[in-house]
């Protein structure tokens, strides 16, 4: 069955504070699965931990609901072992970036055809509010109090340099343009990355949702062809976001395709009911 | 088997890493299953890629040679300081083969075993003959055949087929017959070994674990590369192009198993595989597995821990670690494989059972084992698969009422994949209704947690159950799981007075409670034996059953046990 706006919905309400980011966000991607028409049955939702990766109850769809930061490799397993389907990874910034962070240069480079949607509200929120990766310098929260000492992740930056294939940044309070991303994504042959800023209103005093749409801004004319131009575009000092698509590059093979016995078609649909391993024996006679 | 001839021989190779040692041992082994012998061939070598102490020791024997043994028939010596490592394995018989190409002799090994000793220039023939002293291993392999008596022919066979790259074979073949005529010039064959019906393969126990797996239908096999489970995932590598799998080296331990769970939770037959070290990062995706109920088995190739503790030697010091692995209360199975044909029997074992009871499935071996390698016989090459615990598409229900987690009575939830048009679900790490939605409702909790441990019931009835090994009854009775099997087989077979007999635990969790009991009632002595300082199984019985051990023997400075030593304290008994 094609997947719509509401046979998408499981009977369970979100259970997220009134106004955050994540209903913009989540909206954003149902209405990109309905206008790509995929059906219920072949996309797969792989959550971390976290406030945005509770939408796992929200949904009724093939989800693996995994632990905080490993739901990349979940998902990149997933994805080769059947590689008809399309996965897609939910989390936030401290799931994907700080337990997950090596996951994520790892996927990347390997352009696991896999779409990472990062909910990024430079907080860990489900925790209430301590700092994240994302949080920039100097913020006070509970396990700051003497204001935060590193300096905030550049998502776009970092997946660049680890050989991301597709890079963009997304805005939960710009649904027109975040379902059209999350939808380019999904379709792109490899990694893509869509790491979105949104606001959280209980933890997040200081990057409110006024501030956000003070501060974010539709990305102008850009080549998208360029990684340099990415890469420079990608050095923002967070007084000023761009979002839009930074980076695409459809040449480079998924992973899975650069996989001989997966040209033959997808593991699962390779299964047989029987087996000979009278090959194997050979070198061990 | 003709009474003229031998028994068994007990030959080693000394030198450093970078000799060929290992090759050579490996050689060696096979060249005696191919005359039909029943061979082992044990490894020690350093955590170097140059220099150190490395040996590879072939026990080889008609009736079954199932572990190393200690004292030697021959020995080949690169490096002088084996004189004094291996001087407990010279026998006044040994016949020791001396590389002289690495210099003059000290005077104190020619004092003590001159006679014995037999100066060749090793390096200086493989030079000569294949215009690599490299090649010497294999000229030590030609001197060997002739003093045991064996078929140059057979032994030529051996290196075609194990060195493949038709150069390198040609010219290790002159460097076999150089050492072989060599020899005739200056020894005197110990023994006339003649060619039997040769039905046995030869593999160690990663290769076993994998060629089990393989013939279980296993389909995926992710591993980040740590000793001694490296050798898995180099098997894994070699064959995957013929069956088909995919095989993938992942970021680490925790991307290598969840993976592997992505890949089982998408629907094919998935598998890791670490040491120690890396399966205690393993162990928080355990507990993943266990409660979303997803099937995975894992390789858990203890090496002499803690920590980086001793890289390539061997130790059965994880046990309690495992057994209590994983966070919360959930089902898991641990296997403790002993010969390398249990190895590929409880593989195939492990991957059936992952998957019809929906769970981790561990299967702990240890370097002793998985890097030797021993004859088993040779396996049937095709195989029936069938899938378990899974909902077809027609049974699932088009009203969308299937329950990914349902509570039957078994326990046991059939499962749907995605790509199941109508089984959708979610496959969940927090505690979860039966659609797979988290739950904090008390009722559903319990039920879920009850749900899963009934598994755990269902399951034991098809579990491998201990064994009793040697004689009904005995004086003595050694208790042993995994690795140390194997010697146990050996301290039976050299126990002519039929003093001693073993149980072996194949399947230590769930523990088999009745069966053990029943064995171990009927025994006059229990000992245990295992590699570890603090009793882990031992304890770990007296936890699960009324039997207290009588006495034990541990081992954990790196080595396995040996025959000889388990007897010499069946002797010293009243």
């Amino acid at each position: 069955m094609k997947i719509t706006k509401e046979t998408i919905k499981s009977p369970i309400k979100p259970t997220w504070c009134p106004g955050c980011g994540n209903f913009n966000i989540l909206r954003a991607m149902y209405a990109a699965l309905e206008e790509l028409a995929l059906e219920h049955e072949d996309v797969v939702i792989v959550y971390g931990v976290g406030c945005a990766a509770n939408e796992a109850d929200f949904n009724r769809i093939y989800g693996l609901h995994s632990l905080h930061g490993r739901e990349v490799p979940n998902a990149i397993g997933a994805k080769l072992a059947n590689h008809d389907l399309k996965v897609i990874v939910v989390g936030g910034d401290g799931d994907l970036y700080g337990e997950g962070g090596n996951h994520f240069l790892f996927a990347a480079r390997g352009n696991h055809n896999i779409t990472m949607l990062v909910h990024n509200n430079w907080r860990y929120s489900l925790t209430t509010g301590q700092a994240s990766p994302t949080t920039p310098q100097g913020t006070v929260t509970k396990t700051t109090p003497e204001g935060l000492i590193e300096l905030p992740f550049n998502p776009l930056q970092i997946a660049l340099t680890a050989h991301a294939t597709f890079v963009a940044q997304g805005y939960a309070g710009n649904h027109k343009q975040l379902k059209e991303i999350i939808k380019k994504a999904i379709m792109h042959r490899g990694f893509s990355l869509v790491d979105i800023v949104q606001q959280c209103i209980t933890f997040n005093k200081v990057q409110d949702s006024a501030w956000f749409k003070e501060h974010v801004a539709e990305l102008g004319e850009h080549d998208s062809n360029d990684w340099q131009a990415a890469f420079d575009l990608a050095s923002d000092d967070r007084k000023q976001i761009q979002s839009g698509i930074y980076y695409q590059d459809e040449a480079i093979l998924a992973y899975h395709e650069q996989i001989d016995c997966l040209k033959a078609g997808s593991m699962v649909g390779q299964w047989q009911d029987s087996v000979d391993i009278g090959k194997v024996i050979e070198d061990y006679v | 088997m003709s009474i003229s001839q031998p028994f068994s021989f007990n030959w080693k190779i000394a030198g450093a890493a970078g000799h060929g040692v290992m090759l050579a041992s490996k050689l060696m082994a096979k060249m005696a299953k191919r005359h039909g012998l029943q061979s082992f061939n044990y490894l020690e070598y350093p955590s170097l890629i140059r220099g150190g102490h490395q040996t590879g020791q072939v026990y080889a024997d008609f009736d079954n040679g199932s572990c190393q043994r200690r004292a030697l028939d021959a020995i080949v010596i690169y490096t002088q300081e084996s004189f004094e490592i291996h001087a407990d394995e010279i026998t006044d018989k040994t016949v020791i083969i001396y590389n002289s190409d690495f210099g003059k002799l000290k005077d104190e090994y020619l004092k003590k075993w001159g006679k014995q000793i037999h100066e060749m220039n090793l390096s200086t023939w493989a030079k000569a003959a294949a215009g690599t002293s490299l090649a010497a291993n294999v000229v030590s392999l030609g001197v060997t055949a002739y003093l045991f008596g064996l078929d140059p022919k057979i032994c030529k066979e051996v290196v075609a087929d194990e060195l493949k790259v038709e150069k390198l074979v040609e010219k290790n073949k002159v460097a076999f017959d150089l050492g072989y005529s060599e020899a005739e010039k200056q020894l005197k064959p110990l023994m006339k070994i003649t060619a039997q019906k040769d039905e046995r393969i030869l593999l160690n126990g990663n290769e076993a674990i994998g060629l089990g797996a393989l013939a279980a239908g296993l389909q995926f096999y992710s591993a980040y590369p740590m000793t001694p489970a490296t050798g898995l995932l180099h098997f894994m590598n070699e064959h995957k192009h013929k069956l088909p799998v995919v095989v993938k080296q992942v970021d680490d331990e925790i991307g290598a198993i969840n993976e592997a769970i992505g890949a089982a939770f998408a629907g094919v037959r998935a598998m890791t595989g670490t040491s120690g070290g890396g399966f205690a990062l393993m162990v928080e995706a355990l507990s993943f597995a266990g409660t979303a109920e997803i099937p995975l088995v894992i390789l858990e190739a203890q090496r002499k821990g803690p920590a980086s503790g001793v890289p390539t030697w061997t130790e059965q010091a994880d046990l309690q670690f495992v057994l209590t692995a994983g966070h919360g209360d959930f089902p898991k199975v641990v296997l403790t494989p002993g010969t390398v044909e249990e190895h590929f029997k409880l593989a195939q074992q492990a991957v059936y059972l992952s998957e019809k009871y929906q769970l981790p499935v561990i299967i702990l071996s240890d370097k002793y084992i998985l890097e030797s390698h021993q004859t088993m016989p040779k396996p049937a090459e095709a195989y029936q698969l069938e899938r378990y615990s899974m909902v077809a598409d027609k049974d699932l229900p088009a009203d969308e009422s299937y329950l990914r987690y349902k509570d039957t009575k078994n326990g046991i939830s059939p499962r749907a994949i995605p790509g199941q048009e109508f089984g959708l679900q979610l496959t969940n790490s927090y505690e979860h209704n039966e659609w797979g939605f988290a739950t904090e409702d008390e009722t559903a909790i319990t039920k879920a947690v009850d749900k899963r441990a009934r598994k755990m019931k269902t399951i034991l009835a098809e579990l491998p159950q201990p064994e009793l090994i040697g004689p009904e009854k005995a004086d003595i009775t050694f208790v042993s799981w995994g690795s140390t099997t194997n010697v146990m087989l050996e301290v039976v077979k050299l126990d002519t007075k039929n003093r001693v007999n073993a149980i072996h635990i194949p399947c230590i969790k769930p523990f088999p409670i009745e069966a053990f009991e029943k064995l171990a009632k009927s025994a006059k002595k229990l000992i245990m034996v295992e590699g570890n300082s603090n009793g882990q199984a031992e304890a770990w019985i007296k936890q699960q059953t009324s039997i207290k051990m009588d006495d034990h023997l541990r081992r954990y400075d790196g080595r396995p046990f040996y025959a000889e030593d388990l007897l010499e304290y069946v002797s010293q008994q009243k």
